[in-house]
């Protein structure tokens, strides 16, 4: 189980020709200003603005923590793998992970999507 | 109710600090109090404090999350001990004798290398831009700019006698 197997797969990077912001991106769909309501007060954004950042950056502060430690991913149809958590995209799409234990053995490093985790799990 | 993605942050906020149970897209349920609520991403993450175990941090993601339902409502109490996991907390605490000498230390340091500095009570003011308060350590400057932000913090992690870098 510990021997480490080739890289099966590469993940595709990030596109070259652009700066790195995805107009396609879930996140930007969600809060793009075309979208948003124009009803809703100027104090009310600030508001809801504030209680959006003191959220982020509570979790921004989980994934700080959650660097670097043993982490149980539970994925569907019952598949728990453990792998050690590297990072996560701004949108909480990808997680990097490195040895990540699957029943075909160990790969060294490796991108799970966010759609086909449902739970992790750490201790601190 | 909407479904939990398309809550409002406001509606998010209602659950922190809560002891809750969520369940998720598979029938599993996860119990812990909610630390926060991903704006970007809707995820739930729960602690918990087991007896004689370590605390246990559970994320779970916003897409597999279908209900959410309070159990218990959470105190002061118990806010600050699951802040306290993840935020870093202070344990030194200095007189205002060596308070005042780091920041002296620290003015001095600041320009010699030629770093326009003023004292401004109790805080350096840097360019009139930026602002290193007490402890004076690196983790002590606050600025818009991150360029100069950057620099005046390698400079204050730089400081001969080592004794500005990050307390925790």
């Amino acid at each position: 189980m510990k021997t480490p197997v080739s890289v099966l797969r590469l993940p595709r990077g990030p596109d070259p020709n652009s700066r790195g912001f995805d107009p396609n991106s879930p996140r930007f769909i969600a809060l793009c200003p075309t979208t948003l309501s124009s009803s809703s007060s100027g104090r009310a954004d600030e508001e809801e603005q504030r209680l959006r950042s003191d959220l982020r950056e509570r979790f921004l502060r989980t994934l700080l923590s959650m660097t670097d430690k043993q982490v149980e991913f539970n994925m569907h149809e019952k598949v728990r793998v453990r792998a050690r958590f590297g990072a996560s995209d701004i949108d909480v799409l990808n997680f990097q992970v490195s040895d990540l234990e699957t029943p075909l053995g160990v790969q060294k490093e490796a991108l799970l999507r966010s759609q086909d985790v449902i739970s992790c799990s750490f201790e601190l | 109710m909407l479904q939990w993605s398309d809550r409002s942050p406001q509606q998010w906020r209602e659950f922190v600090n809560q002891e809750v149970c969520v369940t998720a897209r598979d029938q599993q349920r996860f119990e812990g109090r909610v630390f926060t609520v991903d704006p970007v991403s809707a995820s739930v993450v729960l602690v918990s404090f087991p007896e004689h175990e370590r605390p246990s941090v559970k994320v779970i993601l916003g897409h597999a999350v279908t209900d959410v339902q309070t159990l218990a409502s959470g105190t002061e109490e118990t806010e600050r001990r699951m802040k306290s996991l993840f935020l870093p907390d202070r344990t030194q605490v200095l007189s205002k004798e060596e308070l005042k000498s780091r920041r002296e230390n620290l003015r001095l340091w600041l320009e010699k290398n030629r770093v326009p500095v003023t004292e401004d009570g109790d805080v350096l003011r840097v360019a009139s831009v930026l602002t290193i308060s007490a402890p004076y350590g690196t983790g002590d400057c606050s600025c818009a700019n991150e360029i100069i932000l950057a620099r005046v913090q390698s400079l204050v992690e730089s400081i001969p006698g080592g004794e500005h870098t990050s307390l925790s």
